[in-house]
């Protein structure tokens, strides 16, 4: 496989003069270009101090980064109730099943707290021995004098 | 001189090359994805070694990256912390048949600091240059430090885009698919864009350090 100048030049401008950086598949080609080809050569010399200069570009020890991030994994996974609630609620899960019983059983949760509340409380209904007292009183009430006639 | 022996060196590498190529498929790349894809499904399920050991092997490559996006410790140890937040988070986003894990996260981290850089641009530039490593002092190698700076000055200037795909490239060894697949770009554009970055790069280092020098 050949590659033509143009190409070459391409190759140059856009990856540098290294040839690790280059595309893997041009790679052969492109260099074997370079070693037979002069102008080639000069179009690297011409590049070659930019990176040359990229290289000198080197970060600062950041270390500390690392107790950091490992910190912040333990935080999330100790703490926020909220997100261990929604991620019980909504599991990462594929399967549909799966992902419904937990919303359908947190949505008929207030349904079976309204039931044990009334069933406790009663609202407003009194004992039996109070209903048959006001049973009596409401049939005391009554006109009974058309049934005479 | 020099010149004899680098060409004598891409032979060399020529022939490396060419027995590469007759050995597949690519044992490491295989192992490398099965690697991955046991780590990621431990730490779906909760396991911090196997974060931790995410964590390990990646952190290096993220943080230089964010910082020769940014420029400076703070913004990128906020980003590098959110990218492996991601990472515990939503481990279950990550698919083995689009992408290593490395390429994953370097892609969290490359949308992170597009979007702040986009969102706090007049910020950066400023404080891209106050931060630099000191080897050594300005006093025993003038010269050298000064184009660092220079330097550090000119990357500051390119777009957001340019400066990813040229630190990606340069520094982090990633192919160019693997790149174009982080900046979610066609590899034609990303050649564009990186010899754009050069070009630029090139003609801004060359007129400042003729300034300098004059």
């Amino acid at each position: 496989m050949t590659i033509s100048s143009e190409r070459f030049a391409a190759i140059v401008e856009a990856y540098g003069t290294e040839p690790a950086r280059w595309p893997t598949e041009e790679r052969t080609a492109a260099m074997v270009h370079c070693a037979t080809h002069p102008e080639a050569q000069a179009l690297v010399a011409e590049f070659q101090a930019l990176d040359e200069m990229l290289n000198q570009f080197q970060v600062a020890d950041l270390s500390v980064l690392q107790r950091n991030v490992l910190n912040q994994a333990a935080r999330t996974s100790a703490g926020n109730v909220f997100d261990h609630l929604l991620d019980w609620l909504l599991p990462h899960s594929e399967r549909l099943m799966a992902w419904l019983w937990r919303p359908a059983l947190v949505a008929c949760l207030p349904l079976v707290c309204g039931v044990l509340l009334a069933d406790y409380f009663s609202f407003g209904i009194d004992g039996v021995q109070n209903s048959r007292e006001e049973e009596l009183y409401l049939l005391s009430l009554n006109d009974y004098t058309e049934t005479f006639e | 001189m020099q010149q004899n022996e680098r060409y004598r060196q891409y032979l060399h590498e020529i022939r490396q090359c060419f027995a590469e190529l007759a050995i597949t498929p690519n044992r490491s790349t295989v192992l490398k994805m099965t690697d991955d894809q046991e780590l990621m499904t431990a730490i779906q399920a909760g396991n911090a070694r196997a974060y931790e050991s995410v964590v390990k092997r990646h952190l290096k490559s993220i943080s230089h990256y964010a910082f020769r996006m940014l420029g400076n410790t703070k913004d990128t140890e906020d980003i590098t912390q959110e990218t492996f937040l991601r990472l515990w988070t939503h481990a279950d986003t990550w698919r083995s048949e689009k992408a290593s894990v490395s390429t994953w996260l370097h892609r969290i981290t490359h949308n992170l600091c597009i979007d702040y850089l986009r969102k706090d641009k007049s910020a950066i530039t400023s404080e891209y240059l106050d931060e630099h490593e000191g080897h050594e002092s300005p006093a025993e190698q003038p010269d050298k430090e000064e184009r660092l700076i220079y330097l550090r000055e000119a990357l500051a200037q390119l777009p957001e885009r340019q400066r990813s795909a040229i630190v990606l490239n340069h520094y982090h060894g990633f192919s160019n698919r693997e790149i174009a697949q982080i900046m979610d770009i066609s590899v034609d554009a990303l050649e564009s864009i990186l010899a754009r970055a050069r070009r630029g790069l090139k003609a801004e280092l060359l007129t400042t350090i003729k300034n300098g020098s004059s």
